[in-house]
This record gives C-alpha cells, sequence and structure tokens, in this order.
C-alpha cells in the first residue's frame, strides 16, 4: 500500500514538471540548467576525491571499464 | 569546458561532440538524452548516439578527429581495433571529454532497419535548444514504451507526451511500436 502511494506521488511529480515544461517555455530552462548541471558536478567532484584515495586509480578503471591505456595514465 | 557559467554541461558536452561526428557521418541523438533536453527533470551519466553504418577508415577518421578535439575512448586508443572488437560486433563504444568521467557519449553503429529509419527521419527539436539531431519524438516513445520499458523508460515517454502533446501522432507512434515488434522483438 505504501509502495503504490509513493510510486502514485512520484508519478504525479514528473507529470507535474512536464507541465510546468509546456506551459513556461520560458521558465524551465534555468531550474533545469542548475538541477542537470549540480548532479554532474557533484558527482565529478566525488569522482576526484576517489581517485586521490589509496587504490583510487584502481577503482575508476573498474567503475568505468576503462581499457584505453593513455587515459589511465593520465589519471 | 566545464567553466562556461550558467551553460548547461550535457548540451555543451553534446553540440561539441556532435559537430565533430557531423564532419564524417549521420548520427542521431537517442533515448533518456532527448527527455531530458526536452526538461525531463532526471540525472544520466551518458548520451546516447547512433552513427550510420561507416566503414573502418571512416570511424579511423572520426576517431582521430574527436581525439585532436579532446575527446578520449573508453575503450582503447587505437580505433583500428576499436571498430573491429566493439561497433563491428555491435558493441557502443564510450568517448568522455578529458579525463573527466562525466557525461560521457555513448555511440554506436547502425545495426538494422529501424536503426536507419531513425536516422532518416532525424529532427532538430527548437524546444531543446540544443543543437544537434535527434531521433523523433514519436520513435522516443514508442522504444521507450514498447521495447525499453524500465520504469524510467516509461516516464521519459510520459514526459514527452505530455510536453509534446500537440505535435504527436498518435497513429504514427503505433505503426513504429509494429515495425520495433518486427524487427526487434520477433
Amino acid at each position: 500500500m505504501k509502495q503504490t502511494t509513493t510510486k502514485t506521488s512520484h508519478q504525479d511529480q514528473v507529470e507535474e514538471w512536464a507541465n510546468f515544461v509546456r506551459e513556461n517555455p520560458d521558465k524551465w530552462k534555468a531550474q533545469h540548467t542548475k538541477f542537470i548541471n549540480a548532479q554532474i558536478k557533484m558527482a565529478n567532484e566525488a569522482l576526484q576525491r576517489i581517485r586521490k584515495q589509496k587504490n583510487g586509480k584502481e577503482k575508476i578503471v573498474e567503475l568505468f571499464s576503462v581499457k584505453n591505456k593513455q587515459l589511465i595514465a593520465s589519471l | 569546458m566545464r567553466e562556461i557559467g550558467d551553460a548547461n554541461i550535457l548540451k555543451e558536452f553534446c553540440e561539441k561532440f556532435c559537430s565533430i561526428v557531423d564532419r564524417h557521418c549521420k548520427y542521431i541523438i537517442v533515448s533518456g538524452y532527448l527527455a531530458i533536453a526536452t526538461g525531463r527533470s532526471r540525472a544520466t551519466q551518458d548520451i546516447d548516439m547512433i552513427i550510420s553504418k561507416i566503414a573502418r577508415p571512416a570511424f579511423v577518421a572520426l576517431h582521430h578527429d574527436l581525439v585532436r578535439e579532446g575527446f578520449n575512448c573508453v575503450q582503447g586508443d587505437k580505433p583500428e581495433e576499436i571498430y573491429d572488437f566493439y561497433l563491428a560486433e555491435n558493441t557502443s563504444i564510450r568517448y568522455l571529454y578529458g579525463n573527466e568521467f562525466l557525461p560521457e557519449m555513448e555511440v554506436k553503429l547502425a545495426k538494422d532497419l529501424l536503426d536507419n529509419i531513425q536516422i532518416q527521419t532525424r529532427v532538430k527539436i527548437p524546444l531543446t535548444n540544443v543543437d544537434v539531431w535527434f531521433g523523433s519524438v514519436e520513435m522516443g516513445i514508442a522504444f521507450k514504451e514498447e521495447y525499453l520499458k524500465s520504469e524510467k523508460d516509461m516516464e521519459d515517454a510520459r514526459h514527452l507526451r505530455i510536453v509534446f502533446k500537440e505535435e504527436i501522432n498518435e497513429q504514427n507512434i503505433n505503426s513504429l511500436k509494429k515495425t520495433i515488434r518486427e524487427v526487434r522483438l520477433s
């Protein structure tokens, strides 16, 4: 029961935001850009911290399945 | 590439990558980024690109051009091997800018009639303000509802249906779903 309520609420949010985009062509992009950029910056900053850890470089290589030797050397 | 004021990181990355690919072959951006560029508020770590089925020498030239402009292929640095081991085997490859791991561009060759239809019917979508070629919105909806079907994909499709309410043609979507069933699901 609790799961159904949560899912419905989430679907409502998806629809409300989609309607906001449709009805506010001049407003949605600024909010959206902040949201997208914040996620990518946060994740990249976390990866930088991981890279500095002991065995951090190996973790990054494993996380992203990196096989490019030049790229690995540049980490 | 990451320090330009309030520019959208994904848009900047995508436009730069696409402008290079555009010199070599036809391409389309598909799946999640179509929804995100049209306002869907969710995270992603990659942008999906399908390129026309170019031969090995053309890919080698494209790869060198990408590297010259600062991109690195995660799978390797020898384009001949990347082509033979991955693209020719219908396996996607990934490029990132410099050694920053997010975002990344996932690239694959067109592999069947559906991919070719998508490339032939590619569109630019002014709402996105991203100057690249996308697969059509109707194809995006059809793929997500008929083929991909995860919760995230169904939400992407719902978003596209609402945002493009006045423009989408349900008959076209149903026809595309039929083609998806015939080409990919039979």
